[in-house]
């Protein structure tokens, strides 16, 4: 596992962290075929903040799915940290995910069975870290996200943005590559909403890589550049 | 994730959904409680039966009327046994004539019931006419005075032997029986012997009897006559002499009970020559059936509690569709879901299995405890549940595992 950088001052200079190149997504369900995306060409350089933006059905979730390799294009090629992850197996794609992605979810998706601090630790427990490691390394995320006493709380017991700010120290938890943040503050009250945003703003201040998908234009303001996509093309 | 963390985690998804868990396991439970019980009583049998097999005499031939073997009787085969000839005081006096024959006793016995002696009772008495050479084919020894001698039956002589048993409760603390009265049924008897504790054989006490010479016993009690019916008349216990095997003894006596009992050539023997080993070759047969049958009976429960949990694994893995895509977002491979779902069916089939060798050794504790079966189950029956209860995890653990790990992630994190 990568070691954790904390310096701020040492964002890389920009370097070419993905790389999409004509990337397109076809769901064949045997009669239609639907194009979701069209040869698509990105780059994001590390220690970017990017907003995708687009109505619905044009095409974000797919191409967040591809970035955060929980699915294939359909042909392109797609280069995480100049490796082509789209040509990566099941088993090197899951560990990809494990070290390099973060997502942050509309829906939350924290596991409801389990603690806060056990939530944040799945990565990690994924990943092969020592228990010492994870016990380590849950504190600190959770403390950074400002929930250090809320670790042994189970998700039905915290509120909306305490939820979100665990799904943030779960994405953040293998320090990875890039967070992919999928309508992050779409279930929350708009002040929450608001210091969540503060919080991932906070993030690109350290020096991380954000993609935010979202269609709401407050939210991608925050974003140093946004991406529009019509219909599975980028505009 | 290492493999004690996998565990800790299985059990810890168990916990959360106890009642469902424990109805799940329950099938296991059973089935090794089964299987523990079961081994510990049949272990029990067989230590029980080679104890008793020892207090006989290992190298006696016992000639009955009937052939012994245990449980493998129709009942036509007794009607025939009825119509035998009854042995008689006189073939043992034959059979002891034999060159190969150091003894051959005749032994005839009675229930008494409660023996009174003053005011002492001894409960369950056995009277046993018995001849020279009995304590030599029924493996007694004397602890004081002597046994019933030749001279004793030839001179119908009012003596008798009695076991400890008698001994202790017929006499007071202290008291020698020796040359005392013992007055039995009526009869006057001087005690000339009594004999060193033996246990029970077969749940019969051995210890409760008083012998008494076979003459003396005929003049009192009168053998039953002729053809009588399967377990009456006497049976007569033959110890062949040293250096003859049981098996040439056995058969100079079948020669010589043929011809006395004028069978002709092509005529089956209607008389019985048990030995310890043939008794022994029928119980094995009917260990050996047991033993089927528990292979069987915990087959099937385990195949049963299997089921159990595959369905109930199954039913899991729909429930938690999207946990299962959540995992596979934040990085589970399909390896580490795979690991999870069968570690969860492994920990609920070993969890079973535990309480089952607990459940199993109580019940084995317990029949020991209230009946003389030394159940005992042995180290390896516990090696074994483990091993079964977790093997049935694994193999029936393995589909609904395999149907988590190949979910597909982002329609699996959909799923409501």
């Amino acid at each position: 596992m990568a070691e954790r950088q904390e310096a701020p001052a040492a964002r890389a200079a920009l370097e070419r962290l993905i790389e999409l190149a004509g990337v397109s997504k076809v769901y064949d369900s045997g009669h239609v075929a639907v194009r979701a995306l069209a040869d698509i060409d990105l780059q994001i350089e590390s220690g970017e903040y990017v907003a995708i933006m687009g109505p619905s059905g044009s095409g974000k979730s797919t191409l967040m799915h591809i970035l955060g390799c929980l699915d294939y294009p359909t042909s392109g090629s797609y280069f995480l940290r100049g490796k082509e992850v789209s040509q990566y197996g099941g088993k090197r794609l899951a560990a990809v995910r494990c070290r390099e992605v973060g997502f942050v979810f509309q829906q939350f998706n924290l596991l409801p069975r389990l603690t806060a601090a056990r939530n944040v630790e799945l990565p990690l427990l994924y990943a092969g870290a020592s228990a010492e490691r994870r016990r380590e390394v849950v504190a600190d995320t959770l403390a950074k996200v400002g929930l250090s006493d809320r670790g042994h709380h189970r998700p039905n017991e915290l509120s909306g943005g305490e939820v979100q700010r665990v799904a943030i120290a779960r994405a953040l938890a293998n320090d990875p590559a890039i967070i992919l943040a999928d309508e992050p503050t779409g279930n929350l009250d708009s002040k929450s909403g608001d210091e969540l945003m503060q919080l991932l703003d906070g993030l690109y201040e350290m020096g991380r890589t954000l993609v935010l998908v979202t269609h709401d234009d407050n939210v991608a303001r925050h974003a140093k550049r946004v991406i529009t996509l019509r219909d599975g093309r980028l505009v | 994730m290492n493999f004690l963390t996998l565990f800790a985690r299985a059990v810890a998804s168990m916990r959360y959904n106890k009642t469902r868990s424990f109805l799940t396991t329950l099938g296991i439970i059973i089935g090794v409680t089964t299987i523990i019980a079961i081994v510990a009583l049949l272990k029990g049998l067989d230590r029980t039966i080679d104890q008793e097999f020892s207090s006989l005499g290992t190298k006696t031939i016992y000639v009955q009327k009937m052939e012994l073997q245990l449980g493998l009787h129709r009942h036509r085969d007794f009607d025939e046994i009825s119509k035998r000839a009854d042995l008689t005081v006189e073939d043992a006096a034959a059979i002891s004539k034999l060159p190969t024959v150091r003894a051959a006793v005749p032994n005839i016995h009675r229930d008494l019931g409660t023996l009174k002696r003053g005011i002492y009772e001894a409960d369950e008495c056995t009277l046993t006419g018995i001849g020279e050479g009995g304590d030599l084919t029924g493996n007694w020894v004397v602890s004081g005075g002597r046994f019933i001698t030749r001279y004793d039956q030839r001179h119908r002589n009012t003596v008798c032997v009695i076991g400890s048993y008698v001994a202790d409760n017929l006499f007071a603390p202290g008291e020698e029986p020796l040359n005392q009265k013992l007055d039995v049924d009526g009869h006057r008897y001087v005690v000339v012997g009594v004999l060193e504790e033996k246990g029970a054989s077969f749940g019969h006490p051995q210890d409760n009897q008083i012998f008494i010479p076979v003459e003396t016993y005929v003049k009192y009690y009168s053998l039953p006559e002729g053809r009588a019916s399967v377990f009456r008349g006497i049976r007569i216990e033959v110890l062949p002499d040293e250096g003859v095997t049981v098996e040439t003894a056995k058969a100079n006596v079948e020669e010589l009970l043929r011809r006395r009992r004028g069978l002709r050539y092509y005529e089956d023997n209607d008389f019985g020559l048990n030995t310890q080993e043939s008794m022994l070759s029928s119980l094995n047969t009917i260990r050996s059936v047991l033993w089927l049958v528990m292979v069987g009976v915990a087959g099937i429960s385990l195949l049963v509690g299997g089921i159990g949990i595959m369905n109930i694994m199954l039913v899991s893995v729909a429930e938690r569709t999207r946990e299962i895509g959540i995992r596979k977002a934040v990085g589970a491979s399909e390896f580490d879901v795979l690991a999870q779902f069968l570690s969860e069916a492994v920990a609920l089939s070993s969890v079973g299995g535990v309480v089952g060798i607990v459940l199993g050794l109580a019940a084995a504790a317990f029949v020991s405890a209230v009946t003389p079966l030394q159940a005992a189950a042995p180290w390896w029956t516990v090696v074994l549940g483990v091993g079964f209860s977790a093997t049935v995890g694994i193999i029936f653990g393995i589909y609904p595992a395999r149907k988590a790990s190949g979910l597909n992630p982002i329609e699996a994190i959909r799923y409501e």
